[in-house]
């Protein structure tokens, strides 16, 4: 495009390319031990636990928790959805984004902190990277040292490592919707089919790739949550805060030295919050997105007080007002109960009893109705009015039923073709039904009519649909 | 170039699955009939097709947004000559550096 073309060294691309966009530099966290580390292995252990184990649960002879998108039915524990049950799922994404608002108005990120798939993959795999590859200094002279039979066997293995867990995951994921014993003895056997192989891989690829590659980028470019989770932050929000009202004027100094004579704060610049953020920043130029709530540097700022003998909680999870000094820290729990947390606890509890309510009183049977639609109507041998329609049955109980079909909206309305039918645990049926009416007692081209199906044990069980029943 | 890449694929992903799941729970796939046959024989690949496929439009759409963010800077021609251009400036090498 111009006229002059220079040739421009290769080297010179490094510093301008990094001013376009930040070029990411490859964080590796040195690891942190105390009360919030302690929280977050047990969380992952719990979560993972749970993950890992669910699909071989078992329930009724079936998979306890099984969303089979082959059948198109969701089975967990005593319960089975249809697709006709998407407002459950509705309900249920609606409670969790609740929840997940509340939790975020009370203490911040919590979610991202300490459950959140991201979170615990990577504390899963760079438990794996120190175990095979040493702590955060060992990590970053490997990282710097050029490819030799060392480098290449701890990096192999932490790989092969890392594969094995996303292959894991990977295969669980597609075990909570294909049956996960059935998919374990196809694995077993090489004999998986080509779409869940399909899915196994491309889970455990994005799990290898988001645990072990992306890591704190997901967090920071890629979700959602970190971009509007501050609308729901207001100054009594409890967040991981560094609390510049001690610790400044920072700086280092001896451990024997009185630093309040000095002029200093409790803050000895020493580096250690930067060193353990799993997302590399500074908590202490204040709140900031990137950062995920996962209070690693509370536990790591809390040692060095501990080692400098100052008191703890330089850094710790305090409220905005408090740093102000509106209220002390021992104020926080009066502070939790505001007009935020209060509206976002009843929405919840309306919502959770509606959908509990819903759920308790839910009839195990659904009928869809279709219109046969070749033949509107026609005339029998006997003058009389007949239309066909098509009744899509589900019985959603553990129990087979027997039920009858009967029709209201017209006077004399006949059933013809199938009175009754029946239908087995969890069983979808379509019955033919026509209808037969007295033209005589026609009025208009198209009546509205409705089926009443009724269990003959039950008379709980019962639905109605309304269809069209249409003239000459 | 890493975070462009992100913001064209990654958004047009979340969108897919939701409109995947979407789509396959008010329609079932083995009702979606071409010239009579069923066009996909099995649910589980065509809930997988379903996805890559709205994945793809949501890709395409993205990439458009991307070209068209192009301020007028970035299309026309350069007044200046490249060793003069500002640092930073996707000019600074040849055509090729930009975007």
């Amino acid at each position: 495009m111009t006229d002059d073309k220079q040739a421009t060294p290769a080297s010179a691309d490094a510093p301008i390319e990094q001013q376009l966009y930040a070029i990411r530099q490859k964080i590796q966290p040195r690891a942190v031990h105390g009360v919030f580390a302690n929280w977050r292995i047990a969380l992952v252990l719990l979560t993972q636990a749970v993950y890992y184990g669910l699909p071989w649960l078992q329930w009724d002879n079936r998979q306890a928790v099984l969303f089979d998108l082959a059948a198109r039915k969701f089975y967990i524990f005593g319960l089975v959805f249809w697709p006709q049950d998407f407002v459950y799922l509705t309900g249920l994404l609606i409670l969790s984004a609740l929840a997940l608002f509340l939790f975020t108005a009370v203490a911040g990120r919590l979610w991202c902190g300490y459950v959140c798939p991201q979170t615990v993959y990577t504390e899963l795999f760079m438990w794996v990277e120190e175990w095979l590859e040493g702590d955060h200094l060992a990590r970053k002279k490997l990282d710097k040292s050029p490819w030799n039979a060392n480098k290449l066997r701890r990096r192999g293995l932490k790989h092969l490592a890392w594969i094995v867990l996303a292959l894991w995951t990977g295969f669980t994921f597609v075990g909570y919707f294909t049956p996960i014993q059935t998919l374990g003895a196809e694995a077993a056997s090489l004999s998986l089919g080509p779409w869940e192989t399909f899915w196994i891989l491309f889970y455990g690829f994005a799990t290898w790739g988001n645990a072990g590659f992306m890591r704190e980028q997901v967090c920071k470019y890629m979700c959602p949550y970190a971009r509007f989770q501050s609308v729901m932050f207001d100054s009594d929000t409890l967040t991981v805060t560094y609390d510049s009202s001690i610790g400044e004027p920072r700086g280092p100094r001896s451990k024997k030295t009185d630093y309040k004579a000095a002029g200093l704060g409790t803050c000895i610049d020493c580096n250690v919050c930067v060193q353990v953020c799993p997302t590399g920043i500074d908590i202490r130029n204040g709140l900031q997105y990137e950062c995920i709530g996962c209070a690693a540097c509370i536990d790591g700022c809390d040692q060095i007080m501990d080692k400098m003998g100052y008191p703890r909680g330089l850094i710790r999870y305090t409220t905005e007002n408090v740093v102000k000094g509106k209220y002390p820290d021992a104020g926080i729990i009066k502070h939790v109960l505001r007009p935020r947390t209060l509206i976002y606890t009843v929405l919840l509890a309306l919502i959770a009893g509606a959908f509990v309510y819903s759920l308790a009183t839910r009839v195990p049977l659904r009928v869809d109705v279709v219109r046969d639609r070749a033949a509107l109507s026609k005339e029998t041998d006997e003058g009389m009015i007949e239309n066909v329609y098509r009744l899509q049955l589900i019985n959603m109980d553990g129990q087979p039923h027997r039920y009858t079909i009967s029709a209201q909206g017209i006077d004399d309305l006949e059933v013809a073709a199938a009175r009754e039918t029946t239908a087995a645990p969890f069983q979808t049926i379509d019955i033919p039904v026509s209808l037969i009416a007295d033209p005589e007692e026609l009025k208009g081209r198209s009546i509205e009519v409705t089926f009443t199906i009724q269990a003959t044990d039950d008379p709980r069980i019962r639905d109605e649909v309304a269809t069209k029943f249409f003239n000459r | 170039m890493m975070q462009r890449l992100i913001h064209i694929l990654w958004p047009p992903f979340l969108v897919a699955g939701v409109a995947d799941i979407l789509f396959t729970t008010l329609f079932d796939p083995l009702e979606i009939l071409y010239r009579g046959e069923p066009l996909i024989e099995h649910r589980i690949a065509a809930y997988t097709i379903g996805f890559f496929v709205f994945w793809l439009l949501g890709i395409a759409s993205s990439m458009l947004t991307c070209y068209f963010q192009r301020g007028a800077d970035e299309i026309n021609r350069c007044p200046l000559p490249p060793r003069n251009r500002p640092a930073g400036c996707p000019k600074r090498e040849d055509e090729d550096a930009c975007c």
